[in-house]
């Protein structure tokens, strides 16, 4: 019965903003770029949804809590590079969003396209950007999958629930476009701000008096529980440093937030989206107080099994009307942004590897097509990784932005006077990621207490910067003189 | 005479303005890696660093006037 009750309010609430997409979209024609950028004629408030409807996923909801409940102090690095990415933002995405306009790009690998003058820097781009989404999708495939096991009171097994998951995010994808997303962003943030202070504000007061009174019970407990250790040992205040610098850079570098930045009406939008979006962050704050709660309430989840915290609390000590609210909300906040990102990683191989650079899937009839087939393929290889790589979901979340924060150097040379050549920013991508793996295989997460991405990315950098002034594009380019009006 | 050039100088203050909490929210972090003494329950980190965030929408907005002055 409590099964049915939970499990009945995730999917009316999920039908309700699904048909809201659908709503939201249905006056509108959709053609390529209806669909992808969705028309260009986002506002500040539209945008704002849309952006803060990308970064506030399962990742914020689940994953967060998941990491105060598991390792304390570390956590507040998700507060801290947000901030410093709108701050780049400010300054950064103008430029870019002038561009866009007047060249049309469509995808973010066309941003290289063009500076490079490259559609083969393009494609290696757009790979990056697919291969580094999957464990991005892999994170929301997981949040959903955690919240509907939980959902089912033990009547739902986490193959069937990621099945499910599955399912709901094929749906998801095709049912909406970008301007769906919006539209079903607006319901989600309103749901998961509820759930979070539910679980962030009710909780701590159920069980401790106050938020702060969670907090005394965590340091009498675990007294180096909301500080970083000194060394320079994983999660240690290096790692803290050298993780928030990154994933600031990486921020902006996916292609959907690309996409998402090209579909706004003017810059000014952009800079007053800088300006208001970190105090959106502060809603982390009340997930921490949730996972800090869930770990004095339901001590010794180990592992990824941390992701479950606080809902295993709302499980236990709540109705399952309750339970099925705050779930519904957190599947919502898996389902939209994946939708985003699936489409994103689809989009992207399709236009700038198999139509601009192998010549397949030319007209857009063809590639509306190859986007349905990918979206799957994407899908499938993030069941895949589901399956294969069982970590916590701020674990999937760093292995994904390693990755995309490879693109950080090419962007910023494309602003030098000079810029390096194509060539040099392929192999500096290539030479990044190759790092990564090299790490990956022999399991290093710090070199001396700094993140790894780092030193890929110095590594990338300075193979871009060498090998890209040192080797000339091989087409004689006109100078950048006239960069300024590009 | 770059020194003087009105439009640099404006550019200069607006990024000077904006490294502010970009610093305090990178190297400043150790400095504030300390529990006591907590700020409205809050242990000193997680306060310094909610600090910082509320004050970031008050630099990039003054980085907005500056940039937007007749």
């Amino acid at each position: 019965m409590n099964a049915i009750i939970a499990i009945g309010v995730i999917a009316v609430v999920l039908a309700a903003t699904l048909g809201l997409g659908i709503f939201g979209v249905r006056r509108i024609k959709m053609d390529a770029e209806q669909y992808i950028v969705g028309g260009r004629s986002f506002g500040a408030l539209f945008l704002w949804l849309l952006l803060a409807g990308e970064i506030y996923t399962s990742f914020t909801f689940l994953g967060a809590a998941g990491w105060a409940y598991g390792r304390g102090a570390p956590a507040f690095y998700i507060l801290c590079y947000g901030t410093l990415a709108y701050i780049l933002s400010y300054f950064m995405l103008p430029p870019i969003w002038r561009l866009s306009q007047r060249h049309n790009f469509l995808t973010g690998p066309d941003f290289f396209v063009h500076q490079y003058d490259s559609p083969r820097l393009g494609a290696l781009v757009a790979l990056v950007g697919f291969i580094f989404l999957i464990p991005y999708a892999t994170l929301q495939l997981t949040g959903v999958q955690v919240l509907l096991t939980i959902a089912g009171y033990g009547a739902i097994n986490s193959l069937a629930a990621v099945a499910i998951a599955f399912t709901l995010i094929a749906v998801f994808v095709f049912g909406t476009g970008l301007r769906g997303a919006a539209w079903a962003s607006t319901v989600k943030d309103a749901m998961v701000l509820i759930g979070v202070v539910f679980a962030g504000i009710v909780l701590p007061v159920r069980f401790f008096g106050s938020p702060a009174g969670a907090i005394d019970h965590v340091l009498a407990a675990k007294p180096h529980w909301m500080t970083l250790t000194g060394d320079a040992s994983a999660n240690g205040v290096v790692w803290f440093v050298s993780t928030v610098a990154l994933t600031a850079l990486g921020f902006y570098m996916w292609p959907q937030s690309l996409a998402a930045v090209y579909s706004a009406k003017n810059e000014d939008t952009l800079r007053r989206n800088a300006i208001a979006l970190p105090v959106y962050q502060l809603m982390l704050l009340l997930v921490y107080f949730a996972g800090f709660t869930a770990l004095l309430v339901l001590p010794g989840l180990k592992g990824p099994a941390a992701d479950q915290s606080f809902m295993l609390v709302v499980k236990q000590y709540y109705s399952p009307w309750i339970l099925g609210f705050i779930a519904a909300a957190g599947c919502l906040a898996g389902l939209v942004p994946a939708s985003v990102q699936i489409l994103a990683a689809a989009s992207i191989v399709s236009k700038n590897v198999l139509s601009d650079t192998f010549g397949i899937a030319k007209t857009s009839a063809e590639r509306t097509r190859a986007t349905r087939i990918l979206v799957l393929v994407v899908a499938v290889l993030a069941f895949a990784f589901w399956a294969l790589a069982r970590t916590t979901l701020v674990g999937l979340l760093l292995i994904a932005y390693n990755g995309i924060t490879q693109l950080f150097p090419g962007v910023a040379l494309s602003f030098a006077p000079r810029r390096p050549s194509a060539a040099g920013v392929a192999a500096g991508i290539l030479c990044g990621i190759a790092a990564l793996a090299a790490f990956a295989m022999t399991g290093t997460s710090v070199v001396g207490g700094v993140n790894v991405g780092v030193v890929a990315l110095a590594f990338n950098a300075a193979v871009a910067i060498v090998t890209g002034y040192a080797i000339p594009a091989l087409k004689p380019r006109v100078p950048t003189a006239d960069s300024s009006t590009r | 005479m770059r020194e003087f050039d009105p439009v640099k100088r404006r550019t200069r203050l607006s990024v000077a303005l904006a490294l502010v909490p970009v610093l305090a929210l990178t190297l400043g972090i150790p400095l504030a890696n300390r529990v006591e003494p907590r700020i409205a329950g809050l242990p000193f980190l997680l306060a310094y660093i909610v600090c910082w965030i509320i004050l970031t929408p008050a630099f990039l907005l003054a980085v907005y006037r500056n940039d937007n002055r007749a």
